[in-house]
């Protein structure tokens, strides 16, 4: 089977030969192509191609777009820091000072910031590969990205304090989302949102559902009616909210920091589940024995989870975790995840 | 009202986020010609414990803890003034601040919140901190405490070299370091050689209170 058979069987619920394997292998990229993140993340061209070697060299089944949460925000106007290797960070909300939210404009795809660089990169992979796999693009979902506009602690805060503001950003970052959909659709691959700061880490059920999820729910609406499917990404503790992430609809649901049999019971009769070797502990500090220990478990915990599995990382597979490690996870899927 | 009304209203006001209720409760303690100091032990501190705990329990999230430590601050700024002069001179100072290439902030605010809730003076050095500066930090306002926090796995070696830094400046033995954060345990503090790791914002001041002090 080609990846893209398996993982469309998987979504599907048709015969597949083994659980589809995805870690989340993404700045890490840079490292395979020899080059630093900086250089990774800022030309088409580079990220494009080291997309390809890495999926040469591990032969996962999703190939992942991605280097930081912010780059919709950062189409948007905000300014990032950019270390020579390592992943960006925001260095300065566009709306920092809410006397600047003008400023803040609906990022234009194909033009703005380095969204352009994600998408030519994407369709460079898709032109290499995409006939054997889905490619997927990851982007932060409007919470996310509106926190990237106003500053993480302020925007949540305001949640209470001043929802109008808190919709205003929403808005203008659901626009970006939506349009990004829309150019990933004319491209060929498969959006994925990451929604960490309206994990429970940070706000609880009763915000997530008042002001990240009917964002959500709009953008899984979007993707649907453009007829692709879409995961939801929420890194971080989301035990809290999983129904309520099962209820947007998306197809596949990326969890990190939870019990998989918990979750397979609770929402695996509607989604497919992607997750979840913990990403430091284990890719970045453990042995390969100690990856497969954990793809073991999580196969024997939801490998029957009743619309699919997919065996990956809860989180970005840090950028400088062992080669084996990433080998390991795909090893211990083709040993244990036989259907 | 009488005292104990007051108090619960300084509490209740805290857990309830709301400031205006704060300072409400905090002028009737003023008008009533209770210590301010007692206001704010036994009433608004009192008050934050409940939201640490509800933290704890799930029941708050991060943006409730913000909005109960607004409503903390609020009371308090119509108390201090009313604090005898020397109140805090003998308060033990804290330098905070999250180790360099590492920009999550959120816990250590929480941590900090706690921290000034406890009766510390903390001096807030913000989010990727180069690592001299905790050092230069402590030695310039003398604070006997210096705490750190990162979430990441390819920071946490920094703290290490911050705990080199103080030994060949000769200010190890008066400094007490404490970590925290995502990846960080009881396990590394013991590697690095700092003295406490806590897990939360609460078993930190918890920690820190508790310690010896050599
Ligand atoms: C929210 C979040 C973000 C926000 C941060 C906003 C902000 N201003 O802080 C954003 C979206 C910006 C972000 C960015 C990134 N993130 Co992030 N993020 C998270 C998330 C989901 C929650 C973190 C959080 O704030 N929790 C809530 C607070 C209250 O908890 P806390 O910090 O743990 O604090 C408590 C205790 O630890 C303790 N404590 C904290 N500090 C201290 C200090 C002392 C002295 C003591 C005693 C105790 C103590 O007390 C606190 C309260 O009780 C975590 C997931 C997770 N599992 O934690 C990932 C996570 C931390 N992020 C991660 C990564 C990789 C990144 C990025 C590199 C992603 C990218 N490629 O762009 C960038 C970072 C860039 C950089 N160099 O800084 C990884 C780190 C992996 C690792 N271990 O190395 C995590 C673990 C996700 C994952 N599973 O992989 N992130």
């Amino acid at each position: 089977m080609t990846p893209k058979e398996r993982v469309l069987g998987c979504l599907q619920g048709t015969k597949i030969d083994r659980l589809p394997s995805a870690p989340l292998v993404l700045n890490h990229c840079s490292r395979v192509a020899g080059v630093p993140v900086s250089r990774f993340n800022s030309d088409a061209e580079v990220m494009g191609k080291a997309q390809v070697a890495a999926w040469k060299r591990y032969g996962y089944d999703i190939p992942l777009m991605f280097t930081t949460t912010a780059s919709v925000a950062e189409a948007m106007g905000t300014r990032l820091f950019f270390p020579e290797d390592d992943a960006p960070w925001v260095e300065q909300p566009v709306a920092e000072d809410p006397a600047n939210l003008a400023k803040v404009k609906v990022a234009d795809p194909w033009k703005d910031g380095r969204l352009p660089v994600y998408l030519n990169a994407a369709k460079h992979v898709v032109a290499e590969i995409g006939e054997q796999v889905f490619v997927g693009c990851i982007f932060a979902a409007p919470f996310t990205t509106a926190s990237h506009l106003r500053g993480t602690e302020a925007f949540i805060r305001e949640t209470y304090k001043n929802p109008g503001l808190v919709n205003e950003l929403l808005d203008l970052s659901k626009a970006s989302a939506l349009a990004l959909i829309d150019a990933m659709a004319d491209i060929g691959v498969v959006p994925v949102i990451v929604d960490p700061v309206a994990s429970s880490s940070l706000i609880g059920p009763r915000q997530f559902e008042k002001f990240a999820m009917p964002r959500i729910n709009d953008i899984v609406a979007r993707a649907h009616a453009r007829g692709m499917p879409i995961c939801l990404h929420i890194c971080g503790i989301s035990r809290p909210i999983i129904e309520l992430m099962a209820d947007t609809g998306a197809d596949i649901l990326s969890i990190d920091r939870i019990d998989m049999a918990e979750v397979k019971s609770l929402v695996g009769h509607r989604a497919c589940l992607l997750g979840n070797v913990q990403p430091a502990e284990t890719m970045l500090k453990g042995t390969p024995a100690s990856v497969t220990a954990e793809v073991k478990a999580i196969i024997e915990s939801a490998g029957d989870s009743p619309r699919g599995l997919i065996v990956s990382t809860g989180c970005e597979t840090p950028f400088n975790a062992p080669p084996e490690n990433i080998e390991a996870v795909m090893t211990a899927t083709r040993l244990y995840g036989q259907r | 009202m009488t005292n104990p009304e007051i108090l619960n209203a300084l509490a209740g006001a805290v857990i309830d986020m709301d400031e205006e209720a704060a300072r409400t409760a905090a002028t009737a303690a003023i008008e009533t010609g209770m210590p301010a100091y007692e206001a704010i032990t036994e009433g608004l501190v009192k008050g934050m414990q409940v939201v640490g705990d509800k933290y704890e329990q799930q029941e708050y999230f991060i943006p409730e803890v913000l909005l109960c430590s607004d409503a903390m601050i609020a009371g308090l700024e119509i108390l201090q003034p009313h604090l005898p002069v020397d109140h805090n001179a003998g308060a033990e100072k804290v330098v905070i601040g999250v180790v360099q290439g590492d920009t999550h902030d959120i816990g250590k605010n929480l941590v900090k919140i706690m921290l000034e809730a406890a009766g510390y003076e903390v001096h807030d050095l913000g989010r990727n901190v180069p690592l001299a500066s905790f050092v230069d930090k402590a030695e310039e306002v003398g604070a006997s405490i210096i705490a750190m926090a990162t979430l990441m796995t390819t920071t946490m070696e920094g703290m290490r070299t911050v705990v080199e830094e103080l030994k060949s400046r000769g200010m190890r033995e008066r400094t007490t370091v404490m970590i925290g954060g995502g990846p960080i345990s009881q396990a590394f503090a013991d590697e690095i050689g700092a003295d406490l790791y806590a897990a939360d914002a609460n078993v930190a001041v918890r920690k820190l209170k508790n310690r010896q002090v050599a």
